[in-house]
């Protein structure tokens, strides 16, 4: 398995932040290491949903290629077990709910414009279904446009952007106890933490992130703007 | 510093072996007897239940606080990880409406013992002299039934005791700090430059994370895990601060033990609190009852405390418990540089400026804003770019990019307003309680002062040289619901914080609040507590 999520070159080459685990303390390192276990069987959606579960989250994530953080496995065990996050608005249904309402949602805008299951349907027609709920000015389906889409995305990020692989994607440096930091200021690394690639691949900021939205709405082909500037 | 041992001990209370609790002094706590009438009981262990147990035991007073969540050992119960966090917060089920819902948990809910200090960045600015007159001075919000210098001695005692690091302070009532400001880190240096270019007057501070060894408190290590509880005893919350004095002492803390109602006797008196504890239903009796649960669990508790006295809700003759609730707007500016920013490096809370604080007669909106500069891990980052409409691929190289990033935060002034508040919703919790509908809607002049304050915030990143800067609009803080005011049309409880309606009950958390400014509440919530506490010694019989 790399150490990134995906096959493209990480911008922060070699780093592994699992590799500072003997400095973090025993509760931490738990719990961050059992989100490396393999998930087990899903207790919350069904076989038919899942399908279109994963789907759904591999586009809202990019997540094209494998290794694939397993976020579905998070989110299902999450809303087996009620897992809320303090609050529910008074126009959408509890957590649990609004998934599997918005599931079947996506499942029945896929039938009506492809005749297909939402997993069956390529990749630019999934984002395509997708924007246009986020982009849906009140009810869809029954449901507040705009609040589905940040489901989506509040449980998404928040099983994804918890995975070693990924702060290692991102050069995030993890746990941070008893060790601490000894080197804060601008440009001022640990000896562990890793340099950008950006030598080799001297892309200014708005120039990635203009490729990403070009690629992300369909533009270009993800061929042309695969690997580390993409 | 020196005095502080002698009022409150708990720095020295605390281990100094590199563990965090001292479970010794929590076996050999007093435990009173449910059928004895203790002298105070507190439904809360926050920012002012704590104070408060913490000063009465210490005057001799028989107290018991109860907390609806645990009481928290940092080595074995927190973890240095963003996602692992979720226990800290209150997850309860509430519901959110109005035409500006405010997302809770995690933003702005504790639970257990410490309650929301466990998890609040650090900051603990003063509230102006303004502040206390709003109406008078502006027009808008309300005024206090108290003035700044009633609890000027008690920011003093509060800062010795935290303590604070920082710069001296040239705003409000300017004053210094028991503490040396901390260094700063790269979100820090962004924050100051941005400040600096803009001609905006900047201090570093204040936080109540220790800059040296304070008591068995040791230096902070610039962990960047404020947020997600201190595992190193440095930055300040009540469980460190107060408890271990308050135990020390002679006070009990009951643990997971939640509050159901209060109990009245026939003359308006009350005589207790029912709760929960494991899904068995106990009473203690007490002869002042304290609540501080806080903006949300407050107004709650008060409106399930129905009785043939009280059909509509304890305290709520006049249709004022669970009204004029209050968040600060919160509006985020992250800005992209050229150099290695790491945010997530030294503490969140840095440097701050209040220098956009008071009235501007040029604008027009009233009230202001205070700049601070915040450090959100990679969850809370990923809501500042889905924010922007990116997804997918888009927030995925924007996230590669996170190095890159420092994030600025605002925090508004929103003003009072009757209608947002706090009802019963028709849901019930899992010990068959209706639950907390919570709704609120900005006004004109809220809108207005964060558009002011976003402004700011982006120029300030293109002026420190940032490529692109990028808002997410948010709210932080919770206040009022229960506020204090000079007569019981207007509020809840007087300028004593004892309620109007009941003389033996007592509210003494952010709840009472009648305006919020623009500082984080923490450390004026804890004052209000100090000072509430030397008022009841004074006037009401113990033992």
């Amino acid at each position: 398995m790399g150490k990134t999520p995906g096959s493209a070159e990480p911008r922060f080459p070699g780093f592994d932040v699992t590799e500072q685990s003997p400095h973090w303390d025993a509760t931490t390192t738990a719990v961050v290491f059992r989100r490396l276990q393999p998930a087990g069987t899903p207790v919350f959606f069904d076989g038919a949903e899942e399908g279109a579960v994963r789907a759904l989250l591999d586009r809202l994530l990019a997540q094209d290629d494998e290794p694939r953080v397993d976020v579905f496995a998070v989110i299902d065990q999450r809303l087996a077990q009620r897992r809320g996050d303090g609050y529910r608005y008074a126009d959408l249904p509890d957590d649990p709910e609004a998934w599997r309402q918005s599931i079947a949602g996506l499942e029945a805008d896929a039938m009506l414009q492809f005749g297909r299951d939402f997993s069956s349907l390529a990749k630019q027609q999934q984002i395509n279904l997708i924007e246009t709920v986020r982009t849906h000015e009140g009810q869809w389906r029954g449901l507040p446009a705009k609040r589905v889409f940040s489901l989506w995305m509040r449980y998404a990020c928040d099983a994804f952007y918890a995975h070693p692989l990924v702060w290692n994607e991102i050069g995030f440096g993890g746990p941070a106890y008893p060790r601490g930091y000894k080197n804060i200021g601008l440009d001022r690394r640990e000896p562990w933490e890793v340099a950008e690639n950006d030598a080799e691949d001297p892309v200014p900021w708005s120039s990635r992130a203009d490729a990403a939205k070009r690629h992300h709405s369909g533009h270009l082909s993800p061929s042309a703007s695969g690997g580390r500037a993409g | 510093m020196n005095g502080v041992r002698q009022r409150n001990a708990s720095a020295w209370l605390l281990p100094n072996d590199g563990t965090r609790t001292n479970h010794q002094l929590r076996r050999d706590m007093r435990h009173f007897d449910l059928n004895e009438t203790v002298d105070a009981v507190v439904v809360g262990c926050g920012a002012g239940g704590a104070v408060l147990t913490q000063r009465l035991a210490r005057r001799g007073w028989r107290v018991v606080a109860l907390d609806a969540g645990p009481f928290w050992d940092p080595d074995r119960d927190w973890v240095s990880d963003e996602a692992g966090s979720h226990q800290l917060y209150w997850n309860e089920p509430r519901v959110i409406s109005g035409a500006d819902p405010i997302p809770l948990g995690s933003n702005n809910s504790g639970r257990g013992v410490g309650g929301s200090m466990v998890h609040f960045a650090g900051y603990v600015p003063r509230f102006h002299p303004s502040d206390f007159r709003t109406y008078s001075n502006d027009g808008v919000g309300a005024d206090w039934p108290i003035e700044y210098n009633d609890l000027k001695r008690y920011y003093e005692l509060l800062e010795a005791e935290l303590p604070v690091a920082g710069q001296r302070w040239p705003w409000g009532d300017p004053h210094s700090y028991p503490q040396s400001p901390h260094p700063i880190a790269g979100n820090g240096m962004a924050f100051v430059r941005g400040c600096q270019a803009m001609n905006i007057d900047v201090r570093i501070g204040p936080v109540a994370i220790t800059n040296g060894r304070f008591g068995n408190r040791p230096h902070c290590i610039y962990r960047g895990f404020c947020l997600q509880g201190c595992k190193v005893n440095a930055k300040a919350s009540p469980l460190i601060t107060h408890v271990p004095d308050a135990l020390a002492q002679g006070a009990e803390i009951r643990p997971d033990c939640m509050v159901s109602r209060i109990e009245i006797d026939r003359n308006r008196a009350a005589t207790g609190v029912t709760y929960f504890h494991q899904g068995q239903e106990y009473h203690q009796r007490a002869r002042v009852v304290v609540v501080a649960a806080y903006s949300i669990e407050t107004p709650r508790l008060l409106l399930n405390s129905t009785s043939s006295a009280f059909p509509n809700g304890l305290c709520n003759e006049f249709d004022q418990v669970g009204r004029y609730v209050m968040v600060q707007g919160a509006p985020q500016t992250a800005g992209r540089y050229s150099e290695e920013i790491r945010a997530y490096k030294a503490p969140p809370p840095e440097a701050s400026s209040e220098a956009f604080y008071e009235t501007d007669p040029t604008k027009d909106y009233k009230r202001g804003f205070s700049l601070q500069c915040i450090s959100p891990l990679p969850i809370v980052y990923a809501e500042h770019v889905v924010a922007q409409g990116h997804w997918g691929g888009v927030l995925r190289e924007y996230m590669r990019d996170f190095v890159h990033w420092a994030t600025f935060g605002a925090l508004c002034e929103l003003l009072p307003q009757a209608k947002n508040r706090i009802t019963l919703d028709s849901e019930v919790d899992r010990h068959g309680l209706p639950i907390a509908h919570f709704s609120y809607s900005l006004c004109d002049n809220d809108r207005a002062l964060m558009k002011a304050a976003r402004q700011v915030m982006e120029d300030m990143h293109r002026a420190a040289g940032a490529e692109e800067a990028i808002t997410i609009d948010r709210y932080a803080h919770l206040i009022g619901g229960c506020r204090m005011s000079s007569n019981e049309q207007d509020g809840v409880v007087d300028s004593n914080l004892r309620s109007f309606a009941v003389p033996n009950l007592f509210v003494v958390d952010g709840s009472v609040l009648p305006t919020q400014g623009s500082a984080n509440p923490a450390l004026t919530i804890m004052a209000l507590a100090a000072r509430a506490a030397d008022y009841l010694d004074k006037v009401e019989t113990h033992r």
